[in-house]
């Protein structure tokens, strides 16, 4: 059982600390265009000067994503400079979990004593993905060449099936009805556009005009661009890719960044907005489920993570998933009979869109958020990450 | 009875007044004997010996000082290490661009190079028979004191003084002259002496402008550049928002883009600088001057401010009202507390101070000028705001009382001063380009000058801080770009303030002293009875280039002031905007050019009326039979000359077919419609608007 007094004592989350970029689907934003760490870093000062949290106060920077960018060789020092400071840092990397895994090693580096400021930044742009290209003699081809985003999609080396067939396969396992699933698509939706109109995006969103090489304003990131109303019709209408996976039941490709702080206690009271409120990681863990299963796996690590709390879903004031397919709330919502509309009330990546990187991040955003709406309380969020993996984390805002 | 309105500028360099030079119908110095005071008569003549001449600040020095001392045969012996970069040699393509390739050649020709370790002077100097050092080594006191005992020891005689940004004489244990970026070409010299000596009065003479200052660390100038840098820090470390993005909004505000001075003058050098004249002034002042530690990490890494060309910036930032109110606290707070500092300690005369900002530190109002328009409880707000964001500050030294004082002729005549002996008066401009400060300041001169009886007035620049005249400040245009009404009234404002000079005094001279006049202050001096100017000074319209219509009344007084015959010159100067020289401008722009002592005298005949030179008459009726389409005026190249021509030939229609009392309404309409056109706004104006008003 976690107790509270000795799992990450020394680390809190600073409220208000935090933003990101809106997530505009891929190919519909001035993000297609750009180096998008260097975006990235450079809005983290942005969010954060909007915060009143000066840069200076970083003394480690973690940063995450996923699809290569120019420079990323130079990780999280470049980033750092690019945000306007010198400190040190690295990269993680973990598919879709990255998010939110940037935030554990952020934790961890606080917890070692370490630092008493880690700046979490995520990000990924999946418009014109980068390409590899690699000389690998042994194989047949000689060389293989990767686009880095939809490659991936479609082919797990470790099963040789995409992440759709994992959708397929988790709905026949858990026998998934067609119209529920719809019904979730649908729910999703309403609750991503009632948050959005109650004005929830705008608290931790950060509108960012991009400029072009002469210093010109080329667009402003003022929306999850591409994100429109759907109707339960529609949704009913759309032909199956896989069982219960129609082109409405499963997330788009977007580009974005997410940024939060990981703190001492000390340095939370000091840089938070509302030094009243404490957030607290209590814990994270990871599972791997069976081949082709990814969707059941978040599931999976919530089952592990409440259980080494010594909690139930009872006890959860926010439950957030970060969501490809409605697949993964329908399942999560049979093993643990839990009802699905309790879930994602502010949005998810289902809706918003999957910039891969910063996609847990800005879940993990809005889930407290939410949390500190509601007057406190834990929070679970998971999601999925590729190679079957489910990632969970247990907040706890006071 | 002399009597000034404030204290003439030229004064503080001992050199008497204004009005002194034009009752003694002679300057108050003669160049040559300056020259022979300072490097030795005749045969006894000695050099000048510049050290770190190939630094940035000794090599631009060398070439401003060889270019003016070479009549004079005065030899430039230019010393350094035997490794420094040769800064010299990249002067020479800027002196060609100025003097032509063969007189650049002829300058350089006068600059001997020597090189030394830095403890023992070459033996081949003594030979030029060094007079006067100026020093330009590094900034680091102990080196700069073994450089002068060094010196010494072989040349007793020696006159020294050093070029150093923040050490007082007292502890360098020479005079300062200590000179403004661009060193090649700007002319001002703060200096340090306890009273002005043959050296800063040579720098005068030489047509340099040298002004007193007070001996403490740091000069005026230091603490307003590295003050609007500190600030600029500052706000960086509070905000995020980049170097790039405050320059802009602080080129907005004040004027100068802070961080990329120190880049294009040289980051490595200009860091340092900064760094050392604020941990000097921090060491005594407090807070208030604390380098932050941004500047301490770019002073020890040499590092740019701006990123480089490949991670040019991507994301935006703006200001919304609340968030702009807090910039300027940010920046304004400590610069207003800063200049309180220097008003307590008396640092330099007002206007001289508020000068320094504008000629050195890219100000385009003087700090004293903008707490002036700000009011003294508005600048004691603002400070008081400024403590309240960085509440260490306050305990530096703050003195609001300095504020209360803004009524006093001092605060209120930064740019134009007035003198009378009882008879006659003279109105002066301490600065080269015409704004609404200088407006309001005319208008004041010319109140008190009538208050004291006088009717006779001679209008000319003041002899030191405004070397010429180049007309309107086109910044003060920025609100008519975008509001045609503004620009209405502004032409309309200062058209009536040139007819003061013309209506409210009996005898009205405009006198040009110096290398030029151009536009708007052409234009204000036309409208004195008599229009006296050397013989060397260029006179021209530039407006049309711009472009913008002429709006002081240029686009019929002239034409009313001049013969029939004389009209094709007056529109080619209008339509081309090209200058003419003062002398082929006689009897249609100018009464009477000559040499400057001569103009002088001139000057003082006209105005005691002792003179028979004839005034020219105003014809105040409708003027007819010339306006047909310009004959043997240049061919128009580009959109905007066109629309420019068409405008100025219009404005010319009108108002000179209107009688004299219509004009000024009808060309202040025609000026004011022209700026908010899109000719104007895509011009030179809007242009400069789009590049320091609009972020």
């Amino acid at each position: 059982m976690i107790k509270n007094d000795s799992a990450l004592s020394r680390v809190r989350i600073p409220y208000g600390a935090w933003g990101s970029s809106y997530f505009p689907a891929w190919q519909a934003s001035p993000l297609a265009e750009v180096n998008i760490g260097q975006f990235a870093a450079e809005a983290m000062a942005r969010i954060l000067g909007k915060r009143k949290v000066p840069t200076s106060n970083l003394d480690y920077l973690v940063s995450g994503s996923t699809i290569p960018w120019h420079w990323k060789f130079w990780n999280s020092p470049l980033l750092s400079t690019c945000l306007g400071e010198r400190t040190p840092g690295y990269h993680v990397e973990q598919a879709c979990a990255t998010g939110l895994q940037a935030i554990a090693v952020a934790a961890s580096e606080v917890q070692c004593s370490c630092y008493d400021a880690v700046g979490v930044l995520t990000f990924d742009r999946t418009s014109d993905s980068s390409v590899g290209v690699f000389p690998e003699r042994r194989t047949n081809q000689r060389t293989a060449v990767i686009s880095d985003v939809w490659d991936n999609f479609g082919f797990d080396p470790a099963t040789a099936g995409s992440m759709l067939v994992t959708a397929g396969l988790a709905a026949r396992k858990y026998k998934l009805d067609r119209k529920e699933i719809d019904e979730i698509t649908y729910c999703r939706y309403q609750q991503y556009f009632a948050a959005k109109d109650a004005g929830f995006l705008k608290r931790f969103i950060v509108p960012l005009e991009v400029l072009n090489a002469q210093g010109k304003v080329v667009g402003c990131l003022d929306s999850d661009a591409g994100v429109r109303q759907v109707t339960l019709e529609s949704l009913r209408s759309m032909n199956e890719m896989d069982t219960c996976v129609t082109s409405g039941a499963q997330t788009h490709p977007s580009d974005g960044m997410a940024t939060l702080l990981v703190t001492s206690v000390d340095k939370a009271a000091e840089l938070s907005s509302k030094p009243e409120i404490e957030i607290r990681l209590m814990a994270k863990v990871d599972v791997r489920t069976s081949p082709g299963l990814m969707p059941e796996a978040p599931t999976m690590a919530v089952q592990k993570l409440l259980s080494q709390a010594g909690l139930t879903l009872n006890d959860i004031a926010v439950v957030k998933s970060h969501n490809p397919f409605s697949v993964n709330d329908a399942v999560f919502s049979k093993i643990m009979d839990y009802d699905w509309i309790k879930m994602n009330r502010t949005g998810c990546s289902l809706v918003w869109g999957h910039p891969q990187g910063p996609t847990l991040t800005r879940i993990v955003i809005e889930a407290l958020e939410e949390a500190v709406e509601l007057g406190g309380g834990y929070v679970v969020v998971m999601g999925c990450a590729a190679g079957d993996v489910g990632i969970a984390a247990l907040f706890e805002v006071a | 009875m002399e009597k000034a309105l404030r204290r003439p500028s030229l004064e503080t360099l001992g050199l008497g007044s204004v009005l002194g030079i034009f009752k003694r119908g002679v300057l108050p110095a003669e160049t040559s004997d300056l020259v022979d005071r300072v490097f030795g008569a005749g045969g006894d003549r000695g050099c000048l010996v510049i050290s770190g001449a190939n630094g940035i600040v000794g090599a631009g020095k060398t070439m401003q000082l060889a270019s003016r001392l070479i009549p004079y045969g005065i030899t430039i012996a230019a010393l350094d290490f035997p490794g420094a970069p040769a800064g010299l040699s990249k002067q020479f393509s800027g002196l060609a661009r100025s003097f032509g390739k063969e007189q650049a050649a002829q300058i350089i020709s006068n600059v001997v190079q020597f090189t030394y370790d830095g403890s023992h002077l070459p033996k081949q100097l003594a030979a030029l028979k060094p007079r006067f050092l100026l020093e330009a080594v590094p900034e680091i006191l102990e080196i700069k004191k073994s450089h002068y005992q060094m010196f010494h020891a072989a040349f007793p005689e020696i006159e020294i003084r050093s070029v150093t940004s923040g050490f007082p004489a007292r502890e360098l244990g020479v005079g300062v002259a200590h000179p403004a970026f661009p060193h090649e070409i700007n002319k001002v010299f703060e200096v340090v002496e306890p009273k002005p000596s043959p050296i800063t009065q040579l720098l005068w003479s030489l047509g340099l402008i040298p002004v007193m200052v007070s001996d403490d660390w740091s000069f005026v100038l230091d603490v307003l550049f590295c003050g609007v840098m500190l600030a600029s820090c500052r706000y960086n470390a509070a905000t995020n928002m980049p170097a790039w993005k405050i320059d802009k909004y602080v080129r907005e505000l004040v004027g100068p883009g802070p961080f990329r001075a120190h880049d294009a003058i040289g980051a490595k050098g200009a860091n340092f600088l900064t760094w050392s004249c604020l941990d000097h002034l921090a060491q005594k002042y407090g807070e208030l001057f604390t380098p932050t530690k941004s500047l301490v990490d770019h002073k020890q890494s040499g590092q740019d401010w701006y990123p480089p060309n490949h991670l040019r910036p991507m994301v935006n930032w703006t200001l919304d009202d609340i968030e702009k109110q807090e910039f300027r606290t940010w920046i304004l707070g400590p610069l207003f507390q800063m200049t309180s500092l220097l008003l307590h300690e008396k640092r330099s005369e007002l206007s001289q101070m508020n000068a320094i900002g504008e000629m050195c530190a890219q100000f385009r109002q003087g700090v004293i000028a903008l707490a002036r328009w700000y009011g003294s409880e508005k600048v004691t707000r603002t400070v008081e705001a400024y403590h309240q964001l960085h509440p260490a500050a306050a305990n530096s030294p703050w003195y609001p009382e300095e504020f209360t004082k803004m009524d006093s002729a001092e605060w209120q005549q930064l740019y134009v001063n007035a003198e009378h002996d009882g008879t006659v008066g003279v109105i002066t401009f301490a600065r080269e380009s015409y704004n609404q400060d200088v407006d309001i300041e005319l208008n004041q001169a010319i109140d008190w000058l009538k208050g004291e009886g006088i009717e006779r007035v001679i209008v000319t620049s003041d002899f030191h801080l405004a070397t010429q005249l180049v007309g309107a400040d086109t910044s003060d245009f920025f609100p008519a770009l975008e509001d045609q009404a503004k620009g209405v009234a502004l032409s309309q404002k200062w058209s009536q303030t040139a007819r003061r000079l013309h209506d409210e005094f009996a005898t009205s001279v405009g006198f040009v002293n110096g290398k030029r006049c151009l536009g708007g202050f052409l234009e204000l001096l036309q409208h004195c009875h008599y229009v006296v100017a050397v013989e060397s000074a260029d006179l021209g319209m530039p407006e049309v280039t711009l472009p913008v219509v002429p709006g002081m009344e240029g686009c019929h007084w002239m034409f009313r002031k001049s013969s029939p015959e004389s009209w094709p010159k007056v529109l080619s100067l209008l339509l081309e905007g090209r200058s003419v020289k003062a002398t082929t401008a006689l009897g249609w722009l100018v009464d009477y050019s000559g040499p400057l002592t001569e103009c002088v005298r001139t000057c003082w005949s006209i105005a005691r009326g002792e003179s028979a030179l004839q005034r020219r008459a105003v014809n105040a009726n409708r003027l007819t039979g010339v306006f047909t389409e310009p004959k043997g005026i240049a061919p128009v190249t580009g959109p905007g000359l066109q629309a420019a021509r068409q405008a100025i030939l219009e404005s010319i229609r009108n108002s000179c077919s209107a009688p004299l009392s219509e004009a000024i309404t009808i060309q202040a309409r025609h000026s004011g419609a022209f700026m908010s056109s899109t000719a104007c706004r895509t011009g030179a104006v809007g242009l400069a608007f789009a590049k320091t008003a609009s972020v």
